[in-house]
């Protein structure tokens, strides 16, 4: 049977993984993005918006319906990210942040619960970071709108058992994407030594803890926030 | 436009039940009251069957949000009874027709 599932952020980095991913085992992905379509497969639909706009996103829901689509899972992977010291963070970025990390959640997660209904095994796999656990210096903001989607994992998942929905969170390390470009090298290394396994994160690292969490045996597991490289909470 | 909305809510109400069990169900009649005194359904039955109520109004073209900012900020909750629905639902499609 094969699932249709929506991933966002689908242009790069583990989206685009995710997507190629799902598409060869028989899927049927719709993927977003601000930037313009990444993936040309006859099972893959793109739709270019801004998570943080409910509008935009409301009409690619309106448009999956039309197409007659009912949704198995819903991949939450866009983000944003921004290094700066409290007392350097302009306001606006730390906007942005928020908005894309914790209302493009949300706002995707609201839409999407009308569809995953539909779904014999509805799945919410949102993205954050071990950034949250690790209350790292500099990363206040965006460790602070990951938080956000893990609080908001936790209570979506109570509010969803009855439909039959499970919603969880996935923390990476760092990966080698967009968000870790910018970061100095030796940032990187502070941050790997905090790990028990201390080195980078790997797409098949991400993938099978996705793939857990989407699997129909995994009905009861839900609320859930797992984070790679040995980090706990 | 009246019956057709209270039609549309009552076979919401008629869905819903179906998942619930004998003791759980809901009046289905034109005056029955669904949120509040009077009415077994929680608030997450109240999820349940306001996006039911939107999923049947999307497949007769009309794109509404039933939860919009006016619902929780009204008084009396335009959820309390079939009446209220159906008189708040006639608003809104009467908005998103204009």
């Amino acid at each position: 049977m094969h699932r249709r599932i929506l991933i966002t952020g689908a242009s790069e980095g583990l989206g685009l993984e995710l997507a190629k991913h799902y598409l060869e085992c028989g899927d049927y992905v719709a993927g977003c993005s601000r930037s313009a379509v990444a993936i040309e497969h006859s099972n893959y639909s793109h739709y270019s918006l801004d998570v943080s706009n409910d509008d935009a996103v409301q009409e690619m829901f309106n448009a999956l319906r039309r197409q007659g689509w009912s949704l198995d899972a819903l991949i939450n992977n866009a983000g944003v990210a921004g290094m700066n010291p409290v007392a350097l963070m302009p306001p606006l970025a730390a906007r942005r942040i928020l908005e894309t990390n914790f209302l493009g959640t949300f706002h995707f997660i609201r839409h999407a619960i009308r569809l995953l209904r539909r779904s014999k095994a509805g799945r919410i796999v949102n993205l954050t970071t071990v950034a949250v656990p690790l209350h790292l210096e500099g990363e206040a903001v965006y460790a602070a709108s990951k938080a956000a989607v893990e609080s908001l994992t936790k209570i979506v998942a109570r509010e969803v058992g009855s439909f039959g929905i499970t919603c969880n969170a996935l923390g990476p390390g760092p990966a080698r994407t967009r968000l870790t470009r910018n970061v100095p090298a030796e940032k990187i290394e502070a941050l790997l030594s905090r790990q028990a396994i201390p080195r980078w994160t790997e797409f098949a690292d991400v993938l099978n803890v996705v793939d857990f969490f989407l699997r129909p045996e995994s009905s009861m597991v839900t609320g859930q926030v797992i984070y790679l490289g040995g980090v706990s909470a | 436009m009246n019956s057709i909305t209270e039609e549309l809510v009552l076979t919401a109400i008629r869905n819903l039940n179906l998942a619930r069990r004998p003791e759980d169900q809901l009046q289905v009649s034109p005056s029955a009251p669904v949120f509040g005194p009077g009415s077994p359904l929680d608030s997450m039955g109240l999820v349940s069957l306001i996006i039911d109520i939107e999923e049947l109004l999307f497949e007769k073209g009309y794109q509404v949000t039933l939860s919009d900012e006016r619902a929780v900020s009204q008084k009396r909750s335009p959820f309390r009874d079939v009446p209220a629905m159906v008189t708040y639902i006639n608003t809104l499609m009467a908005e998103h027709a204009s």
